[in-house]
């Protein structure tokens, strides 16, 4: 299949894939991952399997959809497709985002700077489909077509035709789970268009209109946060048992008595974690609890539904669960009348409620929140707790999660408990707010099912694998253990699956966490080395 | 095409080009209040805008004054209007072309300027259309504008076809507008050697649209080209060429806009009013109605429906 895609072949329903992703075309990684032939490849997706489900775009499926049982059920999902287009341009159903949709929509000038900027469409040498501005392209004409007076009259005189019917759609939907909302595209756009944001725009309408989200967001994701508190299923009883659990593993494994505070009213500080590091990274939240302990910080958990998980897929794909979660976070401070809302070790739950909620969160709802960051730079250098840098005496780089840095600029704080905590401390190449994405970003990072984690692992992953592996190219083999802190709990998940992948441990030596982890490793009054060298 | 003719139209494209430049521009300005989307570097951060940081790095941020560096802000949209810099910087191949194009605009509006003030000068008979700013300064400014924005204008068209990914998402329509340029760069260019008498015929066209003199006399290049230029005009506000106006939103309004919402002030009362609005999304989990607004749609975790 030639790679020769052009916009309008989205909505030609002869060819069964739009574009194929193979994982010989990618962008060669360094030795020793550098055979393909070594690598797992990817999973196959059955005949059978595309008899049941649409697998149309690049061989590859984050959402399995049905397809449709009568051309009637086509025709009201294609109707459902332009009502969505015309309501994302409607004041009263977006106004959240009118404005840079509008801008975004009308003045992009296809000068193709934003190409060279995305990691995905870097990472399989160009391919056309995943051209940042190849999904705003379908868009735009679609919106130019069918939403404008005089479309369809218009657009074949423009050359800017494109059919609509369930190809399109379900290639359009498909498409949108291959950006992941980074925004590295936008920060080089010459006229500020956002094409991270367009994929968002479109992801919204499949939800908000058609109802289609990704299982792993949608009933897994926010229903679940909304039904039971977390959508890692657990509720509050659990949620305490398992921090009771974790305090008492600290105690044991630190000596140092460690105790989670719940509930506490009037608290300086209400930390909200991603429920996710309970189950998947247990040190993490128990990292927290030792350091805020430590350094005498009036802090509390909340075991309030909703409250004591910090995850909010809505800023992912809908605006109306957003909106509902980030209310339910500021509720549960609200009744503990907590002074500030910190938010733990979690990109998303930074940006969905420091920032985005900012303007959704008005009246008695606006609670102080703020990133754990700069509370963590205070407490490291305010002397309350003593440390000794040469325990975290081995290479470290730092992973800069989008959400945290691009997007809220926090960029230093961490860099300072780096450079005094970790004298082999490095950087990655680019870094800081140029960084790249993990490739889990926008949700990637919980979604595995059929083929999709094969292609987080080989593509939306890849450049940000190869930068890892670049850090530490001084001592690149495997008798030099290594940590890459990443702190961010989405950005961890994607990273361990990358490591795993590639057997990175193994070959390279090369170990992930958060930050609060290197800083309990550094404090003088935990004996035994805090960070493990099998943390996976 | 007789010289009243090209006057007659000359004000009705003209005025097309004021009112719906205008419209354009307020529409895009009077959009409702968006989420917060900003992008690092925001360059007001004072003292972090130079590595991408912001206020957010402050524990307790709220409680901090917020400095703003206004000069960096600016001085940072100065490199991006005049020099491209964000195109230099992330698309070099594109910046040779780009860049003059660009700039022989400015050189153009410059050159424009001083037409329009040689004109008012010499209708109301303050100055001289001899002067060396006029009879020289001029015309050495256009063809300096011409010649850049023709150049520009060919690397572009040429660039568009040739690269791949440009080529994809290049419309005709787009094709047409820099083709469009590129003839009026052309047809001024032409008009600038071939033209004895070109700045004396372009200052005494321009007067006699300042006093709807119809006699003027007018070579057939420049009519040519004055037609293409106020044509040109009149069609932009309804192209993406309208994109040194949405730059100023992107900018200031999207990527630089980090301003937290003040209790009571007047954003909050803009985004109440804004969510007492009725959305009418269809999908099932967001339980509109018409009549439900944002509010109550918000506020609905379904805790009602999963109790009957
Ligand atoms: S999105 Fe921006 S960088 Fe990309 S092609 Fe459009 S104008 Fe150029
Ligand atoms: S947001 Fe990120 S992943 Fe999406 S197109 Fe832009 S650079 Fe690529």
């Amino acid at each position: 299949m030639s790679d020769k895609v052009r916009v309008k072949d989205i909505g030609k329903k002869e060819l069964p894939m739009l574009s194929e992703v193979r994982p010989e075309e990618l962008i060669p990684l360094p030795p020793p991952y550098d055979k393909v032939e070594d690598l797992p490849g990817f999973k196959e997706i059955t005949d059978e399997k595309k008899e049941r489900v649409v697998c149309n775009l690049d061989g590859v499926i984050a959402s399995a959809m049905p397809h449709p049982e009568s051309p009637e059920e086509e025709q009201k999902y294609v109707d459902m497709f332009v009502d969505g287009l015309k309501k994302l341009l409607s004041k009263e159903n977006n106004w959240t985002f009118l404005q840079p949709l509008t801008l975004s929509l009308e003045y992009c000038i296809g000068c193709q700077t934003c190409a060279d900027a995305c990691h995905v469409f870097e990472a399989t040498g160009g391919k056309e489909i995943y051209r940042p501005t190849y999904r705003s392209e379908v868009w735009r004409r679609l919106v130019n077509k069918y939403v404008k007076p005089g479309g369809k009259l218009i657009a074949p005189l423009k050359g800017a035709d494109i059919d609509l019917n369930w190809t399109t759609i379900t290639r359009l939907y498909e498409l949108t789970y291959r950006c992941n909302l980074c925004r590295r595209c936008a920060q080089v756009c010459p006229v500020g268009v956002d094409n991270g944001l367009i994929a968002h725009e479109l992801r919204k309408l499949f939800s908000q209109e058609l109802g289609w989200a990704p299982t792993e967001l949608h009933d897994k994701g926010t229903e679940l946060q909304l039904e039971v508190g977390s959508s890692t299923g657990m509720n509050s009883v659990v949620v305490k048992d398992n921090i009771e659990f974790i305090d008492e593993d600290m105690t044991d494994e630190t000596g140092i008595e460690t105790e989670t505070p719940f509930d506490k009213e009037d608290a300086d500080v209400l930390l909200i974690h991603n429920a996710g590091e309970m189950l998947a990274w247990p040190e993490n939240p128990g990292a927290f609890a030792i350091i805020l302990n430590a350094a005498g910080i009036d802090w509390t958990l909340s075991s309030e539904e909703v409250g004591y998980d910090g995850v909010n897929y809505g800023l992912f794909y809908d605006d109306v669960q957003l909106a509902r979660i980030a209310i339910k976070h500021s509720q549960a401070a609200q009744k503990l009348n907590a002074k500030r809302v910190v938010m733990g070790e979690c990109g998303h739950q930074h940006k969905a409620m420091v920032t985005i909620a900012d303007r959704v969160l008005v009246g008695d709802l606006a609670v102080k929140r703020e990133s754990f960051l700069p509370l963590l730079e205070e407490i490291v250098f305010s002397g309350k707790i003593e440390f000794d840098p040469s325990k975290n005496d081995f290479p470290v780089t730092l992973h800069d999660p989008c959400n945290i840095v691009r997007n809220l600029g926090i960029v230093e704080p961490q860099r300072r408990i780096l450079r005094y905590l970790c004298p082999q401390f490095r950087e990655m190449t680019p870094h800081g707010v140029d960084n790249y994405c993990c490739g889990g970003g926008s949700g990637f990072a919980i979604m595995s099912g059929n083929n999709y984690e094969d292609w987080r692992n080989n593509v939306s992953g890849r450049v940000k694998f190869k930068q890892i592996i670049d850090a530490f190219q001084d001592q690149p083999g495997p008798e030099v253990k290594k940590y890459l802190c990443a702190p961010c709990s989405n950005c961890k998940g994607q990273i361990r699956d990358l490591l795993n992948y590639y057997g990175a441990l193994d070959k390279s030596g090369i170990t992930y966490g958060g930050l609060v982890e290197l800083i309990v490793n550094a404090m003088v009054d935990v004996k035994e080395p805090f960070i493990k060298w099998e943390m996976f | 095409m007789s010289a009243s003719t090209l006057i007659l139209l000359s004000y009705v494209l003209l005025a097309i080009f004021a009112v719906f430049f205008v419209l354009k521009s307020l529409k895009m300005a009077r959009m409702p209040v968006h989420v917060r989307w900003e992008l690092a570097p925001v360059p007001h951060e004072k003292g972090r805008g130079h590595y991408g940081g912001s206020y957010l790095e402050d524990a307790e941020w709220w409680t901090k004054p917020r400095e703003k560096d206004h000069v960096a802000e600016a001085t940072y949209m100065f490199k991006e209007i005049l020099f491209l810099k964000a195109l230099f910087e992330h698309k070099r191949s594109l910046w040779w072309f780009s860049f003059p194009f660009h700039f022989g605009m400015y050189l153009l509006i410059g050159a424009v300027v001083l037409l329009a003030l040689g004109a008012l000068g010499s209708v109301t008979g303050l100055v001289g259309t001899d002067m060396w700013l006029f009879a020289t300064g001029y015309p050495l400014l256009a063809g300096v504008g011409y010649a850049l924005g023709l150049l520009g204008a060919v690397g572009l068209f040429l660039t568009r076809m040739v690269e791949k990914g440009m080529a994809n998402s290049t419309t005709y329509a787009t094709y047409f507008n820099v083709l469009l340029l590129g003839s009026l760069f052309g047809t001024g260019l032409w008009a600038s050697f071939s033209v004895s008498d070109f700045s004396g015929q372009t200052l005494g066209f321009i007067g006699a649209l300042f006093t709807a003199d119809m006699s003027v006399e007018l070579a057939g290049i420049l009519k040519a080209h004055f037609l293409l230029a106020f044509a040109f005009l009149a069609y932009l506000p309804f192209t993406q060429m309208m994109h040194f106006v949405a730059k100023y939103f992107t900018y200031h309004e999207i990527r630089w806009d980090d301003e937290p919402v003040e209790p009571g002030g007047k954003m909050e009362k803009e985004i109440l009013e804004l969510l007492g609005q009725s959305p009418t999304w269809a999908g099932p989990h967001v339980r509109a109605d018409g009549k439900k607004t944002w509010v109550d749609i918000a506020t609905d975790t379904g805790a009602q429906e999963a109790e009957k």
